[in-house]
């Protein structure tokens, strides 16, 4: 049965909402989504059939034959121990180097863009110089690299030299315990590994490496030159060592760079000239040898050059080097100089705009094979999903136009086109967008991707200016460079561009949980749910709390305690990054590394410390409801609370009723709105802004739920909201409860647009009706709300577009939904990957009708 | 597999190394692999150098 959307009365009219596309009125809710996906050629339709998906669900890796690879981790360690005693720095050129110079290198029929990460195409690359947990993890597994007992030889070996030792030894081990729990602090990013960067593409794709070699070498005969001159001074002249170091770890790379995409390049002459039976392959393979042989060594030239670079520098700083999460770059910006010479003027590899869809098909098939070495926990966290793949479009350019081009048309063509989960899309919404644009972007969002995810383009820009003003180098974004932003994971705002860029995750990410933070506030900072143990300092128990704020007083030290432990965490490991896990690659396409001979590691031009507060809502509307009901109208006692969150609400169900129906966030309420506004902008970014990071800016809050919110829902008790001990948390960084937000889509606008001070990056998942998205008036509608989320001031929101009927469909017979695709959190996921629970979560969420009053608040052009 | 030696205007040049190249098949579709080797390893079945 197909629903669409009742007629309403409007504007003194009646409005009617028919199908957009009259076809779907024979296609059944339950299986929408299944005919969606139209693939724009034969070839990706092949591609996308025999895909190599590493989508993990409950941490399992879903396809059979996907393991972890050990040539990697064997190629770092024999060079790490045959360089002691060289700079630490050449020590780390000298593995990258290894690595590139004995891999096994992979080329897969049919693709175009070629290049991968491990020695075949089912494995993916550990880590052991980052976290030895991380791999001991992999083991125990069936995924275990052979032979196992060499894998764990390597493990063993690096444990001394790992980041994790190198860190731990600087902190108490009572906060590390704390810390494993991950219930109220995720675990230190030194024993997770998890990693994310920036990588400054516009310089490989603008510069190509041997350039970049060029200026290395230039600059070390300048610092010899001036290490020469007479009198010495060695206050000023030893500091050339490390930049020498530096200048030539750069060098020694770039070097194995080329030498490794030139590998590519044979490969493919050698197969297209003794394997390849079919002439027009033959021909295609012939080509794409020739454009390995140039790039990234030389400067792009065309379009193709350019997907090449850029996918080899991508291998390279997320997956080769080390492991890093994410795919932040501007792609349309990056790309549209190439677009223009393929497609507009066709002076170098010409195509047409299809052929252009196709490429962005291709590429997003790579990345939906591409596997990351991420510890179980971490593969827990992103259900459904491979990694975190974000790529930025839209906004603004430095001089403030639109930034939107042919080239952002031809990306989300592609992505509705071919319908991959990964990578996700995050849209910059300015004003000045074009609409052709905007109406590819709501597109996707109607057809159930989940993505692009949007955000305020000004917001973004006003961002990356106050951040500016803390460089510790002088040297933050310019008010132009400032429009240079992209995402770096699903939600922090990072500058892109030929330097200033983020290089690891010191500057973000670090979570804590207010869900769980609120529970042992309640018992002197003790757990007694989960791990039992003290999580936290000791503040009290509840019921010596006899006003409000005495409690509004403990959730702070207790919340400082932990977003000072989780950053400062980040900071020793960014502190050891510089000194033993250089990126001599990065800094070689970073024109600030270039220019001061520093490591990219180390330097930071531009301050970007988001953190990452999650299961916000829970704690939020926890002290609404405590506040109402024990302080304001004493109706119940601190003591009653106590005992029935002790009992699971067991016995005391009129009293969870109470606490349940206690005003929420998200529907407008001023009480609620009030106290929430409060918790946000004094306790979670006030609270978190005292902090001052590596960079020597302030950190603000980044709510980006991921999976975290099952994760951590499940570690955290009964809560006052009203919520069941194991249920999951809020799945956002300032969405409402799941199923809580009633009072329509406008009223959820009215209440997040309340906080404003302190923050401006926390995540709104909504979702939307379907009949009405699927409607004529779908675009209008959802271009008007966009609008007013505009005007309103909000950083973010994204959107589920996707019926309840066709999710338990999918959860009956997943085999027939390989296509259902649900926004999580900062991520898009296939439907059926996600455990039961967490597809429940989904399932929870309000689906927001839209009714006359909305359409008047938005003021709908229906 | 076969052995193909590496072209001496090559940056990876060296006496006797060549690129070992392995087709291989699986259920989702033909690969190939290519790992450096020398004449001397063992590994590449076939170390007759290719032209």
């Amino acid at each position: 049965m197909v629903t669409t959307a009742e007629a309403i009365d409007y504007k003194g009219k009646k409005v009617e909402f028919p199908l957009e596309y009259a076809a779907e009125n024979e296609i059944p809710d339950e299986e929408l989504h299944e005919h969606l996906a139209k693939p724009s050629t034969e070839r990706t339709k092949r591609l996308k059939a025999r895909c190599r998906w590493k989508h993990a669900s409950a941490g399992e890796f879903v396809e059979k034959g996907v393991c972890a690879g050990i040539e990697r981790m064997r190629l770092l360690t024999e060079a790490h121990k045959a360089s002691e005693g060289k700079p630490e720095v050449m020590r780390r050129a000298l593995g990258l180097a290894n690595i590139l110079n004995k891999c096994t290198v992979v080329l897969q029929d049919d693709e175009f863009i070629i290049g991968y990460h491990a020695e075949d195409p089912n494995m993916f690359p550990l880590y052991p110089e980052l976290a030895y947990m991380a791999v001991a993890d992999y083991l125990i597994t069936d995924y275990a690299p052979q032979p196992v007992e060499e894998a764990r030889e390597i493990m063993d070996y690096w444990v001394p030299y790992s980041m994790q030792s190198k860190c731990e030894h600087y902190f108490d081990p009572e906060d590390l315990q704390r810390m494993y729990q991950v219930s109220t602090m995720e675990a230190p990013g030194f024993a997770t590994g998890y990693n994310s960067i920036v990588p400054p593409y516009e310089t490989v794709l603008e510069d190509g490496l041997l350039k970049r070699i060029e200026l290395a070498e230039a600059n070390i005969q300048m610092a010899k030159d001036k290490m020469a001159e007479m009198p010495w001074d060695a206050t000023k002249g030893l500091a050339w060592l490390d930049k020498i170091d530096n200048w030539e770890a750069m060098i020694l790379v770039d070097k194995a760079v080329i030498a490794w995409a030139r590998r590519h390049a044979r490969l493919c002459k050698i197969v297209a000239e003794n394997f390849e039976t079919d002439p027009k392959r033959k021909e295609e393979l012939l080509e794409i040898a020739d454009i390995n042989q140039r790039v990234p060594a030389e400067p792009c030239k065309g379009l193709k050059d350019a997907f090449q670079a850029k996918w080899y520098t991508y291998l390279l700083c997320h997956a080769i080097d080390r492991y890093a999460s994410g795919m932040a770059h501007k792609e349309d910006t990056l790309l549209w100089p190439y677009y223009q010479n393929s497609v507009i003027d066709k002076s170098f590899q010409p195509m047409t705009h299809a052929d252009v869809v196709e490429m962005v098909e291709m590429e997003r098939l790579k990345v939906s094979e591409h596997g990351a070495g991420k510890s179980r926990a971490y593969r827990e966290i992103f259900p459904g999903s491979n990694d975190l793949f974000i790529i930025s479009l839209g906004g603004t350019l430095p001089d403030g136009s639109d930034a939107c081009n042919d080239m952002t048309d031809a990306i989300l063509e592609a992505t509705r086109n071919i319908r991959t989960t990964e990578p996700s899309l995050m849209f910059r919404y300015s004003k000045k967008g074009r609409s052709k644009t905007k109406e590819l972007v709501f597109g996707c969002i109607r057809d159930g991707l989940g993505y692009p995810s949007i955000k305020h383009d000004e917001i973004g820009v006003q961002q990356m200016k106050e951040y500016g003003k803390f460089s510790t180098e002088g040297k933050g974004a310019t008010d132009e460079e400032a429009h240079n932003w992209v995402n770096v994971l699903c939600m922090s705002p990072g500058i892109h561009g030929r330097r200033k860029t983020q290089k690891t995750r010191s500057e973000g990410g670090g979570s804590i949980f207010p869900a769980k933070i609120m529970e042992v506030t309640l018992n002197d900072g003790y757990d007694w749910s989960y791990a039992d143990m003290q999580l936290g300092p000791k503040t009290g128990n509840a019921e010596d709390f006899n006003t409000f704020e005495k409690l509004w007083e403990a959730f702070k030290v207790q919340y400082q305690y932990a977003a000072s432990l989780v950053i400062r965490c980040k900071d020793t490991l960014r502190y050891f990054e510089g000194k033993f896990l250089q990126m001599p690659f990065v800094s070689s396409i970073d024109d600030g590394c270039m220019e001061l001979g520093r490591d990219a590691c180390e330097l930071s031009e531009q301050p970007n410390g988001w953190h990452n507060p999650i299961t916000t809502i829970v704690a939020a509307n926890s002290l609404v409801a405590i506040k109402k009901l024990i302080y304001d109208e004493k109706k119940y006692t601190m003591k009653q609370l106590m005992d029935a969150l002790k009992a699971n609400w067991d016995g005391f169900e009129e009293m969870r009723k109470d606490f349940k129906n206690a005003p929420k966030w998200g529907n407008d309420d001023e009480y609620a709105d009030a106290i929430i506004k409060d918790f946000y902008e004094d306790i979670i970014g006030g609270e978190m802004r005292k902090i001052t990071n590596y960079s020597g800016g302030p950190v603000l809050p980044v709510g980006q739920a991921v999976g975290l919110y099952m994760e951590i829902g499940s570690r955290t008790g009964p809560t006052p909201d009203g919520r069941y001990g194991g249920e999951a948390a809020d799945d956002g960084g300032i969405s409402p409860y799941m199923g809580t937000d009633t009072k329509g889509p406008t009223a959820v606008l009215r209440s997040v647009s309340r906080v404003q001070k302190n923050q401006k990056a926390n995540l709104l998942n909504q979702r939307l009706s379907l009949p009405i998205m699927r409607s004529q008036h779908g675009f209008n509608v959802w271009h008007a709300y966009m609008d007013t989320w505009h005007d309103l001031n909000i950083d973010h929101v994204q959107f589920n577009v996707v019926s309840t009927a066709e999710m338990k469909a999918a959860q009956k017979e997943p085999e027939k939904h390989q296509d259902l695709i649900v926004r999580v959190a900062g991520f898009s996921a296939r439907f059926v990957d996600i455990p039961t629970y967490g597809q429940n979560t989904i399932i929870a969420r309000n689906e927001q009708e839209f009714g006359a009053e909305d359409y008047e608040f938005i003021d709908a052009d229906l | 597999m076969q052995f193909f030696k590496i072209p001496e205007t090559d940056l990876d040049f060296e006496a006797g190394k060549g690129d070992c190249i392995r087709e291989r098949r699986d259920q989702k579709g033909r690969f190939w692999l290519s790992k450096p080797v020398f004449e001397t390893d063992p590994g590449c079945e076939e170390m007759r150098p290719k032209p």
